[in-house]
């Protein structure tokens, strides 16, 4: 039977040879990137789907970010100069194929670090995790607990962060007094949920509603619009829906006739969304990323090298693809270059330590420290400022950095409490 | 509250418009073949790319596109019945199993052909209607409801005044018996799976501008066709448009009023209840009708 299927020439010894061969070449990844001087990096995230949004364009930064370090002379560790390749795997923001993911990457592609979204998926993920010690890394503070001593949040604190709009909304536009929300009802959305409830008790912006759940397959929004638009809000919250979510919800706005200020987690391609509605619609849209072309990014307190050129490279090489997370996961990286070239060593246990050494980290956004342990049970979250952005003449502007660590200082109580009441601190979750 | 009420009545009328029109394809194409259509969802998303293709990216008319969805995605019905569902006629899950496959070979095409991310559709038109500030309907919203009419009207028409239409509705009745009185199996399969990829094909495309278009879009509306088609009665036409209508106004109301998590499970419910209450569905028979 084997030799009907086999072509011309092909002998079964030779087959077999070629099998032995292989599967002892594959058996043996971290050998080939010793003698390749090339370390591997997994990337393991959903590249298509509905939350692709928040993958595929964090892998296309991440490329460009390796080139940029491999140009410049790779990782320096201490047994000589690294180039870095970065191996994806698209785990369609399902555990299963999380967890399937994270042990191809870990077995057959020898990878030194894994990046995720999280969310979802971390929970498939977390068993490799426990049982290879392999050093992961989340944009989902949420999935971080005090088992998961190898996992770091060192992009960007979601949810919290989101509090930083409310907080500036309310001191530049105390006349908005009231606020409704909407979100789907799942792992990214709900611990939101209950960060913008404490963000507008924080500021004394009355919640007129529940609120309003979605169902994650929802296509139609008219409905959840009708009853947003119900009691005549001042403020909508999108809270961290999807791209997929925030530009049919904002066309309904537009066509139901609202009028008052949107807030929102992100605002991924907001040029559709404002050549679906109209400038003037968008105008004052409040979320929290910004494009890398703004000035206010060429400061002294930011840790990314030249915001501006990346940016500009990125849409050169994927036109209209940035997004929220476009710049987040090559951010991350450059964490991990520099504690592992600190710890002279890609091995997660000698990085993770190098990172968090004296409790504080350069975060993208300026000087952070690592923390947690309230909120997460751990201190591996990396905090510090976040940007407020709106959109201006059709333009992302970043308006302000705010502190998360002072607003948790003052309205942390509130935090937890909402955080409770939706069941998602981590001894909850 | 009046006008909380009418809105809800409106957006309840849209989705009950393009919800039939899937749904009394895939009950058409079931009736007349046998065959539960997995695909029918990605026919509908096959309609939303070729508004991509040609309205977005050819600057083709929107009309016209829309047009060119209902008649490419009615020949990609053809091509079905042709190359899958005919051979198998004879295995009872071959047309089940074979467009299980079909709906990956689709969903694979449209990745690899427009990428995964959301596709940008520049709105039709802005108008609104205006009844009241507070009550709005959307042209473009409009033109679904027009077409959910208008078609399923000219079906109905179709099926009950035309000799075509006839032979349709005996094929689907016994197929031996009007094999014997000369109809033709084979041509009224085609029909009804052109008919019915059509109308899936028609409501991808006239949407596309108001949804997420995207390779994954046809998950979400085939869980809703199917909920429909076993409310109504597997099989029947009267029975899908009934149950359109009536799982559209409690899903609408549920989610304005209570939350959509909770108009998903009441909708789930319903199926339930009249599986439970009657198995055939609201319009139903023992036999395929």
């Amino acid at each position: 039977m084997l030799s009907k299927i086999m072509k011309p020439g092909l002998t079964r010894r030779t087959f077999l040879q070629s099998s032995a061969a292989a599967a002892a070449a594959s058996s043996l990844p971290r050998l080939a990137h010793a003698q390749n001087n090339v370390i591997r990096i997994g990337f393991l995230a959903p590249l298509t789907g509905a939350v692709a949004a928040w993958g595929k364009p964090g892998l296309d930064g991440c490329q460009i970010w390796a080139e940029r370090v491999n140009a410049a002379g790779g990782i320096q560790l201490s047994d000589g100069a690294y180039q870095v390749e970065f191996v994806a795997y698209d785990n369609e923001y399902d555990p299963a194929k999380a967890r399937t993911g994270a042990t191809k990457l870990i077995r057959e592609d020898g990878v030194s670090f894994i990046m995720m979204l999280g969310g979802d998926t971390w929970p498939g993920v977390q068993p490799v995790a426990d049982k290879t010690g392999m050093l992961f890394s989340t944009l989902l503070p949420s999935d971080l607990s005090p088992d998961t001593t190898t996992l770091i949040a060192p992009a960007e604190v979601h949810p919290i962060y989101n509090v930083t709009g409310v907080e500036w909304l309310a001191e530049n536009r105390p006349e908005l007094k009231t606020a409704v929300m909407c979100a789907q009802d799942d792992a990214l959305g709900l611990p939101s949920v209950a960060t913008y409830l404490a963000a507008f008790e924080a500021a004394g912006i009355e919640m007129q509603d529940e609120p309003l759940l979605f169902d994650p397959a929802t296509t139609d929004f008219a409905p959840v619009v009708t009853r947003l638009m119900s009691s005549n809000p001042d403020i909508v919250c999108l809270d961290t829906c999807y791209s997929d979510y925030v530009h049919p919800i904002c066309e309904q706005l537009f066509q139901q006739g609202y009028q008052g200020q949107i807030i929102s987690c992100t605002a991924d391609f907001y040029d559709q969304i404002i050549a679906k509605t109209s400038k003037e619609f968008m105008e004052g849209f409040l979320f929290q990323f910004p494009d890398f072309d703004d000035p206010a990014l060429n400061s002294d307190q930011v840790n990314f090298e030249d915001p501006n050129g990346f940016f500009a490279e990125f849409n050169k090489r994927y036109p209209g693809q940035w997004g929220a997370v476009s710049w987040e996961y090559a951010s991350v990286m450059d964490l991990w270059k520099a504690a592992a070239e600190k710890a002279g060593s890609a091995e997660p246990d000698a990085v993770i330590a190098a990172m968090k050494e004296g409790g504080t980290g350069k975060h993208a956004f300026g000087d952070a420290r690592w923390w947690g342990t309230e909120l997460f049970g751990i201190d591996n979250a990396l905090v510090g400022d976040w940007p407020v952005v709106a959109i201006e003449n059709g333009k992302a502007t970043i308006k302000e950095f705010r502190s998360i660590p002072a607003w948790y200082d003052k309205h942390g109580d509130l935090l937890v409490k909402h955080m409770k009441a939706y069941d998602q601190m981590w001894d909850q979750r | 509250m009046l006008e909380l009420l009418a809105q809800t009545g409106l957006n309840a009328v849209y989705a009950a418009s393009y919800i039939s029109l899937i749904a009394v394809g895939l009950v058409l194409i079931f009736g007349v073949m046998g065959v539960i259509n997995f695909a029918h969802g990605e026919l509908y998303m096959a309609g939303a790319y070729t508004v991509v293709l040609m309205y977005t990216d050819f600057q083709v008319p929107f009309f016209l596109a829309v047009a060119m969805g209902l008649i490419f995605v009615g020949c990609l019905g053809l091509a079905m019945e042709r190359a899958l569902f005919r051979p198998l006629r004879d295995n009872p899950l071959g047309g089940l199993v074979a467009s299980i496959g079909f709906l990956m070979i689709l969903q694979a095409v449209a990745a690899m052909g427009f990428g995964v991310r959301m596709e940008h559709i520049a709105p039709v038109t802005q108008a609104v209607i205006e009844f009241s500030e507070r009550v709005r309907l959307p042209v473009a919203r409009l033109y679904v409801i027009i077409a959910a009419v208008v078609l399923l009207s000219a079906l109905w028409i179709f099926l009950k005044k035309t000799r075509f239409g006839w032979a349709l509705r005996a094929a689907a009745q016994d197929p031996e018996a009007a094999a014997l009185q000369g109809i033709s199996i084979k041509q009224t399969a085609r029909i009804a799976m052109f008919i019915g990829a059509g109308l899936a094909g028609i409501a991808g495309a006239l949407t596309a501008p108001l949804v997420s278009v995207n390779p994954h879009m046809g998950h979400s509306v085939i869980i809703t066709a199917f909920i429909v088609i076993i409310v109504g009665g597997v099989g029947s036409l009267e029975g899908a448009v009934v149950a359109s209508v009536a799982y559209a106004i409690i899903h609408t109301f549920m989610t304005t009023f209570y939350d959509g998590v909770i108009a998903d499970i009441v909708g789930l419910s319903l199926m339930l209840l009249v599986l439970i209450v009657k198995p055939t569905g609201l319009f139903g028979s023992a036999d395929r009708a």
